[in-house]
């Protein structure tokens, strides 16, 4: 089955007069084998796939319930509600669009070695999330004042629930971003083992791609 | 057997042959079901009956798309195979 192995086995001509020898001690400890059967994903990156798919199967909930009032209404947006910012919340939907691309940036300069091109562009991610929720911040202090709010109609309970429940998530990826910027900086990824860094960056993707259909949803449609 | 498969033919022709018998919506019972919000209700469970299979779907989608990365990336590996056999401690190796 293999080729061309250089296995040492123990039934070899030369070693059999040294098996019946004992060693004081019991010897060396025995050498790991060189070809493990890794997996061919990490526990870490399914534990992450899971959670993500819960993390899904929670937003479709959400969106289920946002699809029932939108397709049973004869007028959407009701009437004497504010309008939403569709503008200023496309370009932020830009920003948030161009962090993923940051992000994956990051993943290829670990897999080159390049951790202080890492740690820059890190940075650069945390920074546009920063922005994004600034923005998204702003815009919702605003309606609260022209008299949106989660309490004055169904229109804005959807709306904070929907927008909100995403704006949490992307503040949690921001906070796991910030540690793992922390470990970058403090050398704890390199090219081979740069598994946080990876699970950061799947969930990163995931809030970032889930913007986009919540954007459509609640903003355009 | 033949008792279960009885009961369950009488199922399926209940909800087939007689469908005010076998509805146990209540949107279409109160006989709200050619109103917008019984279509806005069968929409979003739709829509929720397809997330798992789209969720599971990609998931074990992108599984099978690693693994025969993976399988594709070992084929191409054409060095030698070094491997060391475990030996017991007492063989002084």
């Amino acid at each position: 089955m293999v080729k061309s192995s250089t296995a040492y086995r123990l039934d070899e001509p030369e070693l059999a007069p040294q098996t019946s020898q004992l060693q004081f001690g019991g010897g060396e400890p025995p050498n790991p084998p060189l070809n493990a059967n890794l997996p061919v994903i990490s526990n870490e990156r399914l534990a992450v796939m899971m959670f993500l798919g819960a993390e899904a199967m929670f937003f479709a909930g959400l969106i289920g319930a946002f699809l029932v009032f939108r397709l049973g209404s004869a007028v959407w947006p009701p009437p004497f509600q504010p309008r939403l910012p569709v503008g200023v919340t496309g370009f932020n939907t830009l920003i948030l669009l161009a962090s993923a691309f940051t992000m994956r940036a990051g993943l290829k300069a670990i897999g080159c070695g390049e951790t202080k091109r890492l740690i820059r562009i890190l940075g650069m991610t945390a920074a546009l999330g920063g922005i994004f929720l600034a923005i998204q911040g702003y815009e919702w202090i605003r309606l609260i004042h022209f008299g949106l709010t989660v309490s004055s109609s169904v229109y804005g309970g959807l709306f904070y629930t929907l927008i909100g429940f995403h704006a949490v998530h992307v503040l949690g990826a921001l906070i796991w971003l910030a540690v793992v910027l922390v470990k970058a900086r403090r050398g704890h990824f390199t090219t081979s083992s740069h598994t946080g860094l990876l699970t950061c960056g799947m969930y990163w993707t995931f809030v970032v791609g889930l913007w986009p259909v919540l954007y459509a949803l609640v903003y355009l449609y | 057997m033949n008792r279960r498969y009885s009961l369950t033919l009488i199922g399926f022709s209940a909800v087939l042959l007689a469908p005010a018998v076998a509805t146990a919506c209540a949107v279409c019972l109160t006989g709200g079901a050619d109103g917008s919000v019984a279509d806005a209700f069968n929409g979003s469970v739709l829509f929720l009956m397809a997330a798992p299979y789209l969720v599971v779907g990609a998931i074990v989608g992108w599984l099978v798309y690693a693994h025969r990365r993976a399988v594709a990336k070992r084929k191409q590996y054409t060095g030698p195979d070094v491997r060391l056999v475990w030996n017991h401690k007492e063989t002084g190796r």
